[in-house]
């Protein structure tokens, strides 16, 4: 199960208010390369993998992202706090504003809703550690394009460390990849599926 | 997996990798280090893996009461993901010890003046503080 820690992974404080901005950073709450999908990949490919190291490091990694979705959701809602009407016009914040107030719903930049299509889960020792392993690279990316749209102090921050996070967490996946190789067939490491060997 | 000896910069790299897989190299022990303050700064504990966007990185994190623990919070849960692919190196799980250790002082300390980061801390509380502001994603005052 999971219990709440009342706080974030890393502070956030936004000074100034920047719709324009959420409208961007809101992809990586519920675009398709964002925190969301990164949670339910990680903690749904769990349940049919072998091996402890596997089961420990979707979990904890997974554990994390759900911290990121947190952070990110964070970042747009003091990106837009407080705004008037006359705000929400200039920024271009109005399409979203109609239909969502300033709630953060989880949607990628270009207003399409989450999509569980975004995240692959196949059941396959290796086939879901490569799918991990780009979707750190993907995420990484959106966190670099982020960097290259904003010139906010206080969000770019913020969005340096979870771009790190990707990094780390590709590294990561990457060693889990080579410890499921070793326990497989050296000569034929698609002998068999050991997430599926009835 | 075998490491040999080589000049990257912050690791060993396998002898050799089987064709047909991708394969990345395996970091070989857990030093160097970040002190926790600056792993919770650049991101990660570990120098090899701190690769930024153009070279540009923190110099600092923003000034909130939980930043210490949350520094230590941080080191000890990068350790333990290095561990989760590394879970035979005792000098590890020894550093992993003493930043849990250090992290529940933090937390104590933190907790005693801005109340409890979670429920089990109420154990304690003459009145349920678990509603007292600011929540995690506020940033003060005006909320």
């Amino acid at each position: 199960m999971f219990v709440y820690e009342k706080k974030l992974q890393y502070p956030i404080r936004i000074k100034n208010p920047n719709p324009k901005l959420a409208k961007i950073i809101i992809s990586q709450y519920g675009g398709p390369d964002g925190e969301l999908g990164a949670s339910l990949r990680y903690l749904s490919q769990r349940f049919t993998m072998p091996y402890p190291e596997l089961k420990g490091i979707l979990t904890d990694i997974g554990t994390e992202e759900l911290g990121h979705l947190e952070m990110v959701g964070t970042l747009v809602h003091q990106l837009t706090r407080n705004l008037s009407i006359e705000e929400i016009q200039a920024a271009g914040y109005d399409a979203y504003f109609v239909d969502r107030s300033l709630g953060v719903y989880p949607q990628s930049a270009g207003g399409v809703p989450w999509d569980a299509v975004g995240i692959g889960i196949k059941g396959d020792v290796i086939a879901d550690l490569t799918e991990d392993m780009a979707a750190e690279q993907k995420a990484r990316v959106t966190y670099d394009n982020i960097l290259r749209l904003s010139d906010d102090p206080d969000v770019n921050n913020v969005i340096r460390f979870l771009r790190e996070r990707e990094v780390v967490h590709y590294q990561r996946f990457g060693e889990a990849l080579a410890l499921a190789m070793e326990k497989l067939d050296q000569k034929n490491v698609y002998y068999m599926n050991p997430a599926y060997n009835p | 997996m075998e490491c040999e000896k080589c000049d990257y910069k912050n690791g060993r790299l396998p002898g050799c990798a089987p064709l047909g897989i991708g394969t990345i190299p395996r970091q070989c022990g857990d030093s160097p280090r970040y002190e926790t303050e600056k792993a919770l700064v650049r991101g990660t504990l570990f120098p090899g893996l701190d690769l930024p966007l153009g070279n540009i990185v923190n110099s600092s994190v923003p000034d909130v009461p939980a930043a210490e623990l949350m520094a230590l919070d941080f080191a000890a849960h990068d350790l333990s993901l290095y561990l989760d692919t590394h879970s035979d190196d005792a000098e590890a799980l020894s550093l992993y010890k003493e930043l849990l250790s250090l992290a529940k002082l933090g937390r104590e300390r933190y907790e005693s003046l801005y109340g409890p980061v979670s429920k089990s801390e109420l154990l304690d509380a003459e009145s349920y503080t678990w509603l007292q502001g600011p929540w995690p994603w506020e940033c003060g005052k005006e909320e």
